[in-house]
Formats: C-alpha cells, structure tokens, sequence
C-alpha cells in the first residue's frame, strides 16, 4: 500500500512539446501553462486528435524530450534522472497505458503479464487470472498477444498497468476499442485498484467521460 | 522469458557462418602460436649458444694462405655487420693471447696434459646460468665449457689406458688444471667442466679470466679478433646467411642447417599467425556485426521492456551472455580441433626429425584468452551502447 510520504506530486512548467509550438492552444490547455497533477487526483485529459494526447502520455513519463518548459516530479526535473532513476520510478512510481498498448505479440498472454509482474511481484499468477475473468478474457491466457483483438489487447494492457505499484496511472485512449460494458468494467478496476494505492491517474479522452465522477478535467 | 523474447527475431544463417569462421579462426590462431613458440624453441638449451646464434670466420682462401688477404675482422667491419636490419647482435670471439696448456689434476684419472686454445664469448651468448659462469681474480676454480669432441678425444683415451669412460656427469666431476704462462711468469689454476658444445671447437672460459691471462701474459704479438659471434633476428635466417655469403664467411654446417629450418618453419607459421588473426578479426566482426543486427531487429522489444520497467543492465546481460556463450562454444571447438591437430602435427614433425616440445604453449592458451577477453569487451560494450541509445 502506497502511504502519504510516498505520493508524489507532478508539475507541468510552461511546457511546450516541439511538434505543437506552432499550433495555437487555448488559454485552458496545458501546454504553456502551470499544471500540478495532486496525489491522488483522477484526472481526465480531453481533447479531440491531433492535440497532443499521446504527446503528453510520452512527455510526462519521460519517454519524450522534444519539449521546452520543465518536468518535475516531487519538485525534481525529471530531465536529470538518470537510467536507475527511471527504472525505480517505471517499477514502483507510475505505469502506463499506451496508445499503441505495447504489447509484445509473440508473447502469450500470460508470458506479456508475468514479464511485468515479474519485476515487483505484485500479484500471484492466480490474482492475474482473475482479473481476466473479471475483464472475461480468462480464455486467453495462453494465447499470443499479437492474436488477440484490439479490445481484448488493451484489456491485457490495463491489467499489465495494474500489476506493479504506482502513485500515477498515466492512460492514453485506453478504452477506446472497448463496448460501453468492458469499458465500465475496466474502468471500475482501475478505479478499485487506484484508490486501494491511494494513487491518482491521468485518462487521455476524445471527450468522453465514461460515465465516471473525475477529481478534476484538463484540456489540450 | 526474456530471453525467448529478446532471441525469436533471428537469421540463424548469419549466426552460423559468423561461428564457423570464428572457430576456423580460432583454431588456427592457436595451433600457430603453439607452433610458433614451440618450433622457436627448438635447440634451446640443447647448445650453450642462444638460439639464432652463429660463430663464423672468414673463408680461408689461397690469397690468404698467401697472406695477401686478413682473415681477421677489423671493428669497422663488425660495425657494419652490427647495423643490419636482420641482426640482433655481434660480438668478437676472444682467443687467448698468452699460452695456455690444459692437464687433469686428479688421482682418479690418469694424467693427460695439452697445449691448448681457449676463447671466451659475451655471457649473453651463452645459454648457461650466470652464477655458474664466472670468474674473478682470486678464484681459485675456473669454470670451463667444453668442445663435444674434448670428452671424445678423452674417452679414447682412458679406453687405450684400460679405464672406464666417463659420461658428461662424470667429466664435470673431475679435477682439471690450466697453466698460464708467458716468457716472464707461469700460474696454475684448476678448472671444472660445467658443460659441453658441439659448436665451438676451442675451451669456453669466462671473459673475466681472459681478460686477466691477457693481460698479465701477454705474449709480445697483437691480438687478433679471427671469430665473432652472430645473433639474428627471430625467421630472418635467410638474410644472414646471405650476409654470410656475400661477406665471404663461413659457420658450422649444423649451426646452419637448424638455423635455416627454424627460419623456413617460423616464417610459414607466421604467415599462418597472420592469416589466423584476420580470420579471428572479421569473425568477431562479423559476430558483433550480428549482435548488432539482433538488437536493431529487437528495438521494439528493447524500448518497450525499458519502458515497462526493466534496467538496462537486465536487458544487456541477456545479450552479453548469449554471445558469451556462442564464443565460448567457439573457443572450445577451436580447442579441441586444436589438440587433434596437435596430434597429428606432432607426429608429423617427430617423424621429420623436429622433436619439439610437445607440452601445450601457455602462450597459444593465453592467445585463445585474450580473443575471448576482447571479444567480451567488444560485445558488452556494443550491447551497452545499443541498448542505452533508447533512453
């Protein structure tokens, strides 16, 4: 469980990313502005395509630098960590959802979860399979990723996000493949999931608000 | 798991030539060193010379039988033979100047006495230990090497008295005596044999005792310098005895012919070495070419397990050690294609008359090694490098 001490703030300064400094944003966006995403916030980023949504994912998480402005977490500019320093914070600070899910499609269903779940040891194999019962995709399990569905493909994406510690849950169009249905059930998971950790989460929508009370919503 | 995911995009094709030309590489960059060293050693230590080492004079031809022409070598000429490429060293033989007779001093050998004809060479020459190639004035033993033919000549002559002969270890038991002398003074040493040649034909006495004889005994003639001693580089044989040739020189045939072969083997080897280390460079190349290849063909599964949490140091050992395997599984095929050729070889130079040293060349292991120790370096470093580019 994930106390007090251990959440950690996240502060957007003034950033702009390369690709979008020639656009005009709105004076709501976050893009040139100040943003502090809170402990613990459950947050909806909305905005239509093309606005930047998986720039924001790749940038927050540190997987982009294009960018002018500062990233900081905890009050640290996340430009000067350091490979071991990324590492520490993938396993235990914040997981994502990619857009592109970012499975491995040679892998087993299984073999993608456990090569996750492997580095923190967060759930049993037991504990997995019940999380793809609850998302009715138990069938799958041993099934190679690249066969599956894009909706039973971001499903597993979901549950390998869920399966470390984190403070921030960072998705990007996580449900977009999903019927209104698994997107509650998903939804509901993480929900469940975020708040047992006390941690918040980030979801990049097209407007959507899944039916679900938010902390707080942002634009781009 | 990760080592299934990180391996399954593979062109085995590529992987299997790299290996056969690493092992082929391999094993002929150690069956050549071992040859090398070995074949380098060949007569070491059988004679007081070095190896690569000549005593020549100059051919005795009519004109200086006439006296029209020296048979002794000036300094300048030594200069010049000194500054060729090909030689290592030379250094004048030095013959006594003063007289010398030579008898055994000892109850259990019958008395036999001669006049005879000593010399003494640089101590880098000799392949004895210092400590027991010395002298100094006040010494009363002086330590002696003898022409081969000395212990012949000797056990022919206990066989007519009725003795026993005596073995090289018996000879350097007894008790020997030099006089020195000159028209003004006599001075009587004892000597003791401490070992044989069969390429010098006079009595080896250490520099410092000739240096003493020549100079309290000196007779009223100057010294001449009629023999140097040549030391030529490791396989280039072949241009001293041009040298040799050209000079109007001449050496022992023996001392020759081991030379020539030592040179002819050791330059076939070498071209072999040569040849054997580019195989053994562009193998590795090849490999760490494929290495890199697997890891441009895995950049997705790369960034993303970077991206899911796993270090790099994780991802790169998986990559490290599955080279580290596939040279290792190189190096002992090439081993042991080595150890069958080495039979074989072995047999084969034995069967030529070469009797090398057949023991393994530390050297050839420590080659094998060193290409091992490089090529880890090589792909770990590559590894790293690749594997790093993603952050």
């Amino acid at each position: 469980m994930t106390t007090e001490n251990d959440r950690m703030n996240i502060t957007l300064n003034n950033i702009m990313p390369t690709p979008l400094a020639s656009i005009q944003h709105s004076d709501k966006s976050i893009w040139g502005n100040f943003i502090s995403l809170e402990p613990g916030e459950k947050i909806m980023l909305n905005a239509s395509s093309g606005k930047g949504k998986s720039t924001f994912t790749l940038t927050t998480v540190g997987m982009r630098k294009d960018y002018s402005g500062t990233i900081t977490y905890d009050g640290q500019d996340i430009q000067q960590f350091s490979p071991d320093d990324w590492t520490k914070i993938r396993q235990e600070k914040i997981s994502v959802v990619f857009q592109d899910l970012q499975l491995f499609p040679k892998l087993t269903v299984k073999e993608n979860l456990l090569l996750k779940n492997a580095l923190t040891d967060t759930y049993s194999e037991m504990e997995l399979i019940q999380f793809l019962e609850q998302l009715e995709i138990d069938n799958k399990w041993n099934q190679l990723g690249g066969l599956l569905s894009m909706g039973q493909q971001q499903r597993v994406a979901i549950i390998r996000a869920l399966c470390q510690p984190f403070n921030w849950l960072i998705m990007d169009e996580p449900f977009s493949h999903l019927d209104v249905v698994n997107t509650q059930k998903c939804l509901d998971l993480i929900d469940k999931r975020a708040t047992e950790l006390g941690a918040g989460f980030v979801l990049t929508s097209l407007g959507d608000d899944h039916n679900f009370k938010y902390s707080r919503e942002l634009n781009l | 798991m990760l080592r299934t995911l990180l391996f399954q995009n593979q062109d085995k094709k590529q992987l299997v030539i790299a290996i056969i030309g690493a092992f082929l590489g391999i094993t002929f960059l150690v069956t050549s060193i071992h040859y090398l060293i070995r074949v380098n050693e060949f007569g070491k230590g059988a004679e007081i010379l070095g190896p690569n080492t000549i005593i020549v004079q100059k051919r005795v031809n009519n004109s200086a039988v006439l006296g029209l022409s020296k048979t002794d070598f000036t300094l300048t000429e030594i200069e010049k033979i000194k500054a060729e490429p090909f030689i290592q060293d030379v250094k004048p033989v030095i013959s006594n100047n003063f007289d010398v007779s030579f008898e055994t001093n000892d109850p259990l050998v019958p008395r036999f006495r001669s006049d005879v004809f000593i010399q003494t060479v640089d101590p880098d020459f000799i392949d004895v230990k210092s400590d027991k190639w010395t002298w100094k004035e006040g010494d009363t033993l002086v330590p002696i090497i003898m022409p081969r033919d000395f212990l012949v000549m000797l056990n022919t002559f206990m066989s007519a008295s009725g003795i026993p002969q005596v073995s090289d270890d018996v000879a350097k038991d007894i008790n020997f005596r030099f006089t020195i002398s000159n028209d003004n003074g006599k001075e009587w040493i004892d000597a003791k044999i401490i070992g044989f040649t069969n390429e010098v034909a006079s009595i080896l006495v250490p520099e410092k005792f000739m240096e003493y004889g020549n100079e309290k005994y000196a007779l009223k003639t100057d010294q001449k310098i009629t023999q140097i001693m040549i030391s030529g580089k490791e396989s280039e044989f072949g241009l001293v005895e041009e040298l040799i040739e050209t000079r109007g020189l001449e050496s022992k045939n023996s001392q020759m012919v081991v030379g020539r072969l030592k040179s002819i083997v050791g330059t076939l080897i070498l071209v072999i070495l040569g040849v054997s280390v580019i195989a053994v460079l562009v193998a590795g190349l090849v490999l760490i070419q494929y290495l890199q290849l697997l890891m441009t063909r895995n950049d997705y599964e790369v960034r993303t397990l970077l991206r899911i949490g796993y270090h790099p140091t994780i991802i790169i050992k998986q990559f490290f050690l599955y080279f580290m395997k596939i040279f290792g599984i190189v190096a002992s095929l090439g081993l042991g294609m080595f150890f069958l050729f080495k039979l074989f070889l072995d047999k084969l130079l034995e069967e030529g008359g070469l009797m090398i040293d057949t023991s393994i060349s530390f050297y050839a292991i420590g080659a094998l090694i060193l290409a091992y120790a490089i090529f880890a370096l090589t792909s770990y470093r590559t590894a790293k490098n690749g594997i790093y580019k993603e952050y």
